[in-house]
């Protein structure tokens, strides 16, 4: 189940949350999981008891590993059993058919593709309860001793299956206790319409302006409708992807949950390293601990460091899905991540800060264009006409009827992409208490009830409302 | 703290809005069609292993959910009348055109070998009678000029052209004369794909000249206007309320005595007109009581003994009442639902002489009859 759909909205929403706030508190919990399965179940009736293997596999090795705890080398195996077993659910389910088609190409073989589908959000599960072991293993928290509630965390609705990768111990204490009131109600719930505004105005806007542009036979669109359409997408995967992570932050909000913030305005940072500290935090974070630092990190040399960043960033594409495109993606930024750090990231910072916040958006976009096609070939088509190699014009009145249909909310999402909201937030707050304060803050209110109406008609009449994350 | 009040203001709106809408769409009683939308709507999903385990339960819940969501109409109209307000250019496939027109996007066609080779095997396998093809152009190509700024409508024409050159029976070519009079009549609906009667009028003309017959003015015909408040097919995918309905135009004889037999249900008439289907919404069934797989038209004071044969989409329905006059029968064959050769029909009814093919050039690509001409 998607949140931004009708049956999400009206149905599972509105009962979860009624029968939430009504049972005592030690039930929560429980109604929290429930739901949780019935959610992942909406969507995958079959890959549920994968979701419940991994959440045993990993309660018990918890368990075992606080049994053991005086025995060092047993606390390494079980923490090595762990990874493995994830890695190997992972691995299984979502790269075996590359692996195949890989080995096929190579050694010029057939083995038949397995045809799994992929269970959704199989790549957050598994990197959550790896958390879980390794945090256990430096014991950085403490085991937990009901399956239950593990399996509540590993299952939680909300970031289930587009993230945040919600760390055990972000959430370890409030899974025990955490207030629950109207405050979090009145926050929460705000923070999920701003998301689920994003994703239905903005994103799937943005969506289908890109398919239509991508669409378009080779050689037709001019090298300015070849950009106008990359920046599309990536304004649609910035403002799908924040819009999943503000609905999941929010709805944990209103159930007693705080999760981390996931992105920052990636769109408006100042150089790549920056975009990366803005951009998916939550993955950023758990590669640099869970990986980059125990390699090593920058303190063994040049050298070492820039082949830890090269693992890592062979990983972040890697984990994006199983296709070579997301490899790709992964080593472009690697490679520029490198080049930033040794060779021209000194220069990049005395240049004026419009020109580096240029450097980087045109960086992203590239790296986005890269992202989205699966097809190398496809890839290579468009690359073509966005320098003009397809026997296209530099622009063409097509671009013009683009621009008329889309360029209003093009235009929203570019301001929006900068830290904008915020800014005019703290002007309005401040507003005197006069009759033009109220009539600004009146109109604040109308604006987001409209807004919300809109969204409902927009997913009332079906129009396009991708998910993204299949791949993940 | 002040930030806390106005997101609790908003917080409890919402949450309101949330629950009236559970609550209405659980006792409101559900329809089972859309006029307005002139679909079936969906039913609530049977329950059963095989059907949850493949998802195809939880699809058919999420569509009976959308579907029946309470104001739904409205909610269609909001949207389309956001997008109007964004600067849109299309809703749903459907250009905003000018001077209130909304007209259909010209899908590439895939079908045209199908196409070509359906009729002229068709035209080849006729032993006594001659084949003419008539394809109209739509709105697409005769009000091209209305289309938005930027929109390339050639698309269709180019096609239609094609088409033409690779047919072996006779073609009439109706693109001129529409095109002549695009901006003195409305030859096109507003808010339906199909055409008007002035459009079926000027199609006629070029018919009735190029079979020898004597073609009427138009001030001879007893001009009427039945309804000005028909929203068709078109209304149904863009509902925009603030649209405002079509005119429907009927050109009539008054002393013409018919004998109009449906031959599925076996009611016999003497009009060309339903006008039962002004109470609904899809007025334009009227012409010809909507959809029959055979319809035979008889007028015994016609001018000759000839009979002729059309094998057609829904735009002929507005065009047979002209041609009444001239044919002692005519049989308008919707090979959709017509399940037996109409090369049979044809061959074994040696008054028949002339055989019209007549379809649009906006459905004819994706027309589940063209398959059932042979």
């Amino acid at each position: 189940m998607v949140f931004s759909s009708i049956p999400f909205l009206f149905f599972f929403l509105p009962l979860f949350f009624l029968l939430y706030y009504l049972v005592p508190f030690r039930v929560k919990n429980y109604i929290l999981l429930i739901f949780s399965l019935v959610f992942y179940a909406w969507g995958e009736p079959i890959y549920i008891f994968l979701m419940v293997l991994s959440s045993v596999i990993d309660y018990s090795i918890g368990r075992l590993m606080d049994y053991y705890d005086r025995v060092p080398w047993k606390r390494v195996c079980l923490l090595c059993a762990s990874i493995f077993a994830n890695l190997s659910i992972l691995g299984f389910f979502k790269y075996a058919d590359f692996f195949i088609e890989t080995i096929n190409s190579i050694a010029n073989l057939s083995i038949p593709a397995l045809n799994l589908p992929l269970p959704i959000g199989i790549s957050f599960f598994t990197f959550q309860t790896m958390s879980y072991s390794i945090d256990l293993y430096r014991r950085e928290v403490k085991v937990e001793k009901n399956f239950f509630t593990f399996m509540t965390y590993v299952s939680m609705f909300p970031q289930l299956i587009a993230g945040p990768i919600v760390r055990f111990s972000t959430v370890n204490q409030e899974l025990h206790y955490r207030n629950i009131g109207f405050k979090g109600f009145y926050r929460g719930s705000f923070r999920f319409l701003q998301g689920l505004i994003k994703k239905v105005l903005l994103a799937n806007q943005m969506g289908a302006l890109w398919n239509t542009i991508q669409g378009q036979p080779y050689g037709e669109i001019s090298v300015v409708t070849a950009w106008f359409g990359a920046i599309a997408f990536t304004l649609q995967l910035y403002f799908d992807f924040s819009a999943y992570s503000d609905m999941a932050i929010g709805m944990g909000e209103m159930m007693g949950f705080h999760y981390l913030e996931n992105f920052d305005y990636p769109l408006f940072a100042k150089s790549v390293t920056e975009f990366w500290r803005r951009w998916h935090i939550s993955l950023s974070t758990w590669f640099r601990d869970y990986v980059y630092i125990p390699l090593g990190g920058n303190r063994k040399g040049i050298g070492r460091q820039i082949c830890n960043i090269a693992i890592v960033w062979f990983l972040t594409g890697m984990w994006h899905g199983a296709s070579w495109n997301y490899i790709l993606w992964g080593v472009y930024y690697g490679v520029l991540l490198i080049l930033e750090k040794f060779i021209w990231g000194k220069a990049l910072k005395k240049l004026p800060r419009i020109l580096q916040h240029v450097y980087t958006f045109f960086i992203v976009v590239v790296g986005f264009t890269v992202f989205v096609f699966e097809d190398l070939g496809k890839l290579g088509q468009y690359a073509k006409q966005m320098i003009g190699m397809a026997g296209n014009h530099l622009a063409g009145t097509e671009f013009l009827y683009h621009f008329r249909n889309y360029g209003v909310l093009f235009l929203s999402c570019m301001v929006l992409a900068m830290p904008v909201y915020p800014w005019v937030m703290k002007r309005i707050v401040r507003l005197k208490q006069n009759w033009i304060g109220g009539m600004i803050k009146g109109g604040f209110v109308l604006g987001y009830v409209v807004l919300f109406v809109l969204v409902v008609a927009f997913l009332v009449s079906d129009t396009y409302n991708p998910f993204l994350y299949f791949r993940f | 703290m002040k930030r806390m009040v106005y997101q609790r203001i908003v917080s409890c709106i919402v949450t309101g809005f949330i629950w009236i809408g559970v609550i209405t769409f659980l006792l409101l009683p559900k329809k089972t069609f859309s006029e307005q939308e002139n679909k079936e709507l969906e039913q609530f999903p049977k329950i059963s292993k095989e059907a949850i385990l493949d998802g195809s339960f939880i699809e058919g819940l999420e569509d009976y959910l959308c579907d029946h969501f309470p104001l739904r109409n409205s909610f269609l109209n909001i949207k389309t009348q956001f997008e109007k307000f964004l600067g849109k250019q299309e809703v749903n496939e459907v250009y905003l055109a000018k001077d209130g027109y909304w007209i259909e996007k010209y899908k590439e066609p895939v079908n045209n070998e199908k196409v070509v080779r359906v009729f002229n095997s068709f035209a080849d396998s006729l032993e006594t009678a001659e084949c003419y093809v008539m394809l109209v152009p739509t709105a697409i190509t005769v009000y091209q000029d209305k289309l938005p700024d930027f929109v390339d409508g050639g698309r269709q024409e180019e096609n239609r052209k094609y088409l033409m050159g690779q047919l072996t029976a006779h073609t009439i070519d109706v693109g001129g004369i529409l095109e002549e009079y695009a901006a003195e009549y409305p030859l096109f609906y507003q808010l339906d794909h199909h055409w008007t009667g002035y459009g079926a009028y000027l199609a006629y003309r070029v018919f009735g000249e190029r079979m020898g017959l004597t073609v009427r003015e138009m001030e001879e015909y007893r001009i009427s206007e039945v309804t000005d408040e028909f929203k068709g097919t078109i209304y149904s995918k863009v509902s925009d309320f603030l649209a405002e309905g079509d005119k429907i135009t009927l050109f009539e004889l008054p002393d013409q005595k018919l004998k109009v037999t449906y031959v599925d249900t076996g009611e016999v008439t003497d009009s060309l007109y339903n006008l039962d289907y002004l109470e609904k919404k899809d007025k334009y069934s009227l012409f010809l009581n909507n959809i029959h797989p055979l319809v035979e038209i008889e007028n015994n004071e016609a001018q000759s003994q000839e009979e002729l044969v059309i094998i057609k989409d829904s735009y002929a329905n507005c065009f047979v009442p002209f041609l009444t006059e001239y044919y002692q029968k005519i049989y308008v064959v919707d090979t959709r639902y017509y399940r037996l050769p109409v090369s049979q029909l044809i061959n074994e009814n040696p008054k028949v002489k002339n055989v019209l093919i007549l379809y649009n050039m906006n459905t004819i690509d994706t027309d589940l009859g063209v398959g059932g001409i042979y």
